[in-house]
């Protein structure tokens, strides 16, 4: 095997072993000697407008957003390429390879029978209930917190590409890589970048992430008003589609609904023009039929057992906004913001399950549910405190935050519970992402142990809380985390008693 | 979960003796180890092979992918083209779960078809029988200079060759299909093709040359 070299654009000597490590729809693709990066050729001679495209994505955009403020922080999330060669008449991209964790360190089951281990970790191995059941090894699978923290990375990482004015427009679980063992995650092909009005998506996305109306209007010309092709907003579609398959292990919109003998059409039609949540409130015609299922889909097929709502509710929220509100009407689906912060929200309503061998660790406590892990079965038996958040607006007024964490031994509390200003986000400073207290049971009793709130006060008994001291969390006493701007006061309501 | 049903229809004729079948053993054997690394195909595709020499018959009736075991293929005989597609019909017939108003069904069967020499049989009844099976991709494989791609044509437009029979270029046809058999982002100017068609598939090596 041969190694090619040419100068690249930015003048940089670029190498690639001269037999292809793999094909995509577009490209062939080629690893560098050290493998420290990939040169990926298009088939295709470009036309000059797809130069141009790649010309801003390894430049404007890159300076902008891998380069820019918080650049390391971007780099992990988005795999970008960072320099364009010519070989032969034909355009390649430069691409970093991709990081360690997103290769398959143990594989399959049975001594890894697919012969996986060393493979990467495409993001449709983990979204597949029989993929999960079968053959994925445990130490690959993660948790709920892992798919949780995933699509907390990925909304993050397409809210930096949309805030910069572009469309992803293929996003989907192959153009993603997910490490659920390590909690990463990687948005990958962004070659195919969208800027709306400027360069035209060349590809209409991956079946069962393009959004309903771009397959409706498939059949237009190109040039037709009326044909939708991707945008930011079937974007959105895709990240909805994407985190329902990540957190549940279904398709939102396969159901047991028929609208014709041909599957081809039937699959554009329950994808398009009839597209229809599976778990719509009223319309129950989509209802997976359990009498029609592999065994293996189970029990994640089953919507009556593994529902949506298990999820909490400020998921539920976004579901429905993405797959009822906003399955025909585009504008109204949740944007990748708002995704990032119910997700983060959601995170603080976790419990560990009690049931060591639990498939998914973690499960979402809602304080209206009777308290039992949805996946295991096994029930919460303690009681336990939920701190609701409210926080100053002005003057000695404190609102409800719609925020509240979930108790659980050995639990840290954080900056960003204490403030309702500060995120956990990329933004995030050194000095706010060291624990400011942690909860533990104590005798009996729960209590917070004050680790770095120099103004932690129990409203309620009126004491001042130093650093180093703590304070027993009874049922209803008020505490005040932060005096200053967005400082919260957390409401303890204790759940579950007896 | 809607099936993906692959049919591999293989001619195990006299001809094919020797270097030719061995390569078409271990292309099934590729192109299943590289299908079980492919998580969509994993969760999706059944496979089924059909071999024929004076007959016809299926050495591993349609299976799931993690359960397929590879059949015992041997060379000799004729070219029984016409009792393959008759099979291969009755096959479809009987295994490929249809939709219904009350059932979802499979995908519609990827074949692939591959022989080296000439029909020995009544060809043209076997694949009147195939032709009212809705299948989705139909490819046909001419492995070297014997085989008549003009009859191929008729099975399907969608006919392949490969210059000669041996073990690199089967290999990379089964290598093809296995390719073909996975999902890739849709292109935006195919959409309007009503039957399915090789450009929709992945580029063929350069081993496998299109037939036009």
């Amino acid at each position: 095997m041969s190694t090619l070299s040419v100068i690249s654009q930015k003048g940089k000597k670029i190498e690639w072993i001269d037999k292809a490590i793999g094909s995509g729809t577009m490209k062939d693709v080629y690893f560098s000697p050290d493998k420290s990066y990939v040169v990926g050729f298009y088939r295709n001679k470009l036309d000059a407008s797809s130069k141009d495209r790649l010309n801003s994505i390894v430049g404007v955009y890159k300076t902008k957003i891998i380069d820019g403020p918080n650049g390391d922080y971007w780099r992990n999330l988005l795999c970008w390429p960072y320099d364009i060669v010519e070989h032969n008449g034909l355009t390649g991209i430069v691409v970093p390879t991709y990081q360690r964790h997103f290769f398959f360190m143990h594989g399959s089951v049975n001594d890894d029978m697919l012969g996986i281990k060393g493979q990467e970790k495409n993001g449709k191995w983990f979204a597949s209930a029989k993929n999960q059941n079968r053959f994925l090894h445990e130490k690959e699978k993660g948790d709920l917190l892992s798919y949780l923290r995933i699509s907390i990375l990925l909304s993050r990482a397409l809210k930096r590409i949309h805030a910069a004015g572009l469309a992803h427009s293929d996003l989907s679980y192959n153009n993603v890589l997910i490490d659920p063992e390590g909690k990463n995650a990687s948005i990958i092909d962004i070659d195919g970048l969208v800027v709306p009005g400027k360069f035209a998506p060349d590809v209409m996305g991956t079946p069962d992430f393009v959004a309903p109306e771009v397959i409706m209007t498939k059949h237009l010309p190109v040039n037709d008003s009326n044909r939708k092709l991707p945008t930011i907003l079937t974007d959105r579609y895709a990240l909805s589609v994407l985190i329902y398959m990540y957190l549940l292990f279904r398709h939102p919109l396969k159901g047991r609904k028929i609208h014709d003998t041909d599957p081809v059409k039937d699959e554009e039609l329950s994808m398009g023009a009839k597209a229809l949540f599976i778990e719509h409130p009223t319309d129950r015609s989509n209802k997976p039929n359990l009498n029609d299922v592999h065994p293996s889909e189970l029990p994640y097929i089953d919507v009556d057992k593994m529902p949506y709502t298990i999820l909490g509710p400020y998921l539920k929220e976004l579901f429905d906004r993405a797959f009822i509100e906003g399955l025909h009407n585009p504008q109204k689906r949740p944007t990748s913001n708002e995704w990032e912060e119910a997700l983060v929200k959601t995170v603080d309503l976790l419990q560990p399950c009690q049931n060591s061998k639990c498939s998914h660790k973690w499960f979402v406590f809602d304080n209206k549910l009777s308290p039992r892990c949805p996946y295991c079965g096994t029930p919460y038996t303690d009681a336990l405190p939920v701190l609701n958040f409210y926080s100053s607006r002005g003057k000695g007024k404190f609102l409800s935050d719609n925020a509240r964490l979930m108790v659980y031994n050995n639990q840290y509390l954080y900056r960003w519970h204490t403030n309702r200003l500060v995120h956990p986000n990329e933004r995030l400073s050194d000095e706010d992402k060291k624990p400011a207290g942690y909860f533990v049971k104590h005798r009996g009793n729960w209590i917070l142990v004050n680790q770095n709130l120099p103004e932690l006060y129990d409203v309620t008994n009126k004491v001042d809380i130093p650093i180093g001291k703590h304070v027993v969390l009874d049922d209803n006493i008020q505490v005040l985390l932060e005096k200053g701007n967005g400082g919260r006061l957390a409401h303890v309501q204790m759940v579950n008693k007896r | 979960m809607r099936r993906l049903p692959v049919y591999l229809v293989l001619d195990v004729s006299g001809s094919m003796t020797g270097e030719p079948i061995e390569a078409v053993k271990n292309g099934i054997k590729t192109m299943i180890a590289a299908l079980r690394q492919d998580p969509y195909a994993l969760e999706t595709a059944h496979i089924s092979v059909i071999t024929f020499n004076h007959n016809a018959q299926q050495v591993a009736p349609l299976i799931e992918l993690a359960m397929f075991q590879e059949p015992q293929i041997t060379a000799s005989g004729t070219t029984s083209v016409g009792a393959a597609l008759s099979l291969l019909s009755d096959k479809i017939e009987s295994e490929v779960k249809k939709t219904t108003v009350e059932q979802k069904g499979d995908w519609k069967p990827l074949v692939f078809f591959m022989t080296d020499g000439l029909p020995t049989d009544d060809w043209k009844a076997g694949l009147n029988k195939f032709k009212k099976q809705k299948c989705g991709m139909v490819v046909a494989c001419a492995a070297g200079q014997h085989a008549d791609t003009t009859i191929l044509k008729e099975i399907t437009k969608n006919v392949v060759s490969l210059d000669t029979a041996d073990s690199a270029s089967i290999q990379a046809f089964f290598k093809w299909v296995s390719s073909s058999v996975s999902v890739s982002s849709a292109k935006i100017e195919n959409e309007t093709a009503e039957t399915s068609s090789i450009s929709e598939l992945p580029p063929p090596p350069d081993e496998v040359n299109i037939v036009i």
